[in-house]
């Protein structure tokens, strides 16, 4: 039983418990650096930038972990559900029969920096970009695509995109491909979800505009809603 | 799904939002339901309806209605059934429209409900956490940790959910608020993260409530906490006092809730077979489940479902309607 002692001094921390920014709960961690699943041994092992190049570039694809595959998965979420699994790099495309699509994916430095339920507003084959403006402060060889960088092989989004929305508004995040295939697994881009594009255009086929998408709390997403 | 956690514990001033019903008083020869928009509710009211048409050839339709608004109505004589009433959260209307108006009465049986701490069964087998207090050991936090900080994470409940205060003030009590992190997101988020803590193998602790299809779907462990005891409680609502936090303590597991089957009392004499056959409804725990995973999981519609349950279930049916 807890102690009128014990009630008195937990309280200061209780108050402030709740909600931190994603940036605090990972400066424990190296920068990009994540945890994959390895096959052989089935423990979680730490993965950095430089042994998911290494690893590419010898393999010319990603972990075998990280391709997609189908997989049993228990929910109560309707097929055609997306489920966003930032901590383990998974994202599941629920199918009939309780398994899902497996997918490999890139999430950001800090986390997704969000967390919560929203839906694809609309998809895009080979998208535009265009680099927010603290962006193109920072590197101003981006200037020329302040107007929008057309879609292509060098465009960062890739292949495809999956706009997602929030009660009918842009939330500026997406699903899209990349032109760095090697950081599937890692914690590199800018808070969206990066899958390889052969795999992005494999979702895209499957994915429905208004079709739901559940972020996951776990590990570097934040822990308010979107 | 959330409705029904706001419906187990939200206060009864923000029952004064649900949806209020329109339509004409209802037909003196058919009876008119009211369904609420969470599974297990939805499915009761079928299968009352069901009964009521193929056993006791009485007409019924349905109302999608909200709380407050299936008071008023069979208050003022255009809806006669509410298939969950839960007490004690809605103990005041209760007391306003039986024991003071008298015009609703309530089934005998309540179907029992309860809220505590959960986890999966692997996270059980892995971590060996038994009971809530454990959640207190840094230790114990640490292997729910899946953001590399050292601290475990935990879910509480959504940001909009009555309960969810009260578990910030459970968490305080037993002193986990000190050892792991709180986490408060909607329900699909949270049920999601245990679907995906099974894939993957990672343990995962997070607030639960019965009835619910949860526990069909995965097999899930209740962590053991002592039984309630009020004198161990003090709840100051935030809106009463800024300092409620340090004002509250909630030191032992939940009180009990259950619900009834609320029905007009004039149906007693008007229909005294329809008000003996909701009087003597008797729904258990395990029967809300399989409902709520029928609908929600399976996705089964509402009304077929109630018309094979009715069939499957002659038996306990036919002693309801004696």
């Amino acid at each position: 039983m807890v102690s009128r002692r014990k009630f008195l001094t937990t309280t200061g921390a209780a108050a402030a418990a709740a909600i931190l920014p994603a940036r605090d709960v990972l400066a424990s961690r190296t920068a990009g650096e994540s945890l994959i699943l390895d096959p052989e041994t089935r423990e979680w092992v730490r993965y950095s930038q430089r042994r998911a190049y290494r690893y590419y570039k010898k393999n010319g694809q990603v972990p075998e972990e990280f391709r997609p595959r189908d997989v049993p998965f228990r929910t109560a979420e309707e097929p055609g559900t997306i489920i966003v699994d930032g901590n383990k790099h998974f994202l599941y495309f629920v199918q009939p029969g309780f398994r899902a699509r497996r997918y490999g994916i890139g999430v950001g430095k800090e986390g997704f920096g969000w967390a919560g339920i929203v839906r694809i507003g609309r998809k895009a084959e080979w998208p535009t970009w265009t680099p927010p403006a603290e962006m193109i402060e920072r590197r101003p060889d981006l200037a020329k695509y302040a107007g929008g960088m057309p879609g292509g092989p060098d465009n960062p989004l890739g292949a495809r995109s999956l706009y997602l929305y929030e009660n009918g508004r842009d939330t500026i995040y997406r699903i899209h491909g990349t032109t760095e295939p090697w950081a599937i697994g890692l914690n590199t881009s800018s808070g969206c979800i990066r899958m390889i594009n052969e795999d992005i255009i494999d979702l895209y086929t499957r994915a429905s505009v208004g079709a739901k998408v559940i972020v996951l709390m776990q590990g570097a997403a934040l822990f308010r809603g979107v | 799904m959330m409705e029904r956690v706001r419906r187990i514990l939200v206060a009864t001033t923000a029952l004064l939002v649900s949806v209020v019903p329109v339509g004409t008083a209802a037909n003196a020869d058919e009876l008119v339901i009211a369904v609420p928009n969470w599974p297990s509710a939805e499915a009761t009211a079928h299968i009352m309806g069901v009964v009521l048409e193929e056993k006791l050839n009485i007409d019924v339709t349905y109302q999608p209605a909200g709380t407050l608004g299936i008071f008023n109505g069979i208050d003022n004589g255009k809806i006669h059934v509410h298939p969950e009433v839960w007490l004690p959260n809605l103990t005041s209307l209760v007391e306003k429209y039986r024991d003071k108006r008298g015009t609703i009465a309530l089934s005998e049986n309540g179907v029992a409900a309860s809220q505590n701490m959960c986890v999966t069964r692997y996270t059980a087998e892995v971590t060996g956490v038994k009971s809530v207090s454990d959640l207190a050991d840094p230790k114990m936090s640490a292997k729910f940790d899946s953001d590399n900080d050292g601290q475990g994470e935990i879910w509480i409940g959504a940001a909009t959910w009555s309960s969810t205060m009260i578990e910030r003030i459970r968490a305080k009590s037993y002193g986990y608020a000190d050892t792991m992190r709180l986490l408060q997101m909607p329900e699909d988020v949270a049920m999601a993260t245990v679907d995906a803590s099974i894939a993957v193998g990672r343990p995962f602790v997070f607030y639960c409530y019965k009835p619910h299809h949860l526990f069909r779907l995965h097999d899930i462990v209740v962590l053991e906490e002592d039984t309630f005891d009020a004198d161990k409680w003090e709840i100051v609502f935030p809106a009463d006092d800024a300092n409620w936090l340090q004002k509250s303590r909630a030191e032992t597991g939940w009180d009990a809730s259950h619900f009834h089957v609320g029905f007009a009392a004039k149906l007693k004499e008007e229909m005294p077979e329809a008000a003996s056959f909701f009087e003597n409804i008797t729904f258990t725990s395990d029967d809300i489940t399989t409902m709520s995973y029928a609908l929600q999981v399976e996705r089964q519609e509402p009304a077929k479902f109630a018309k094979k349950w009715v069939a499957e279930n002659s038996d306990r049916i036919k002693g309801w309607l004696q």
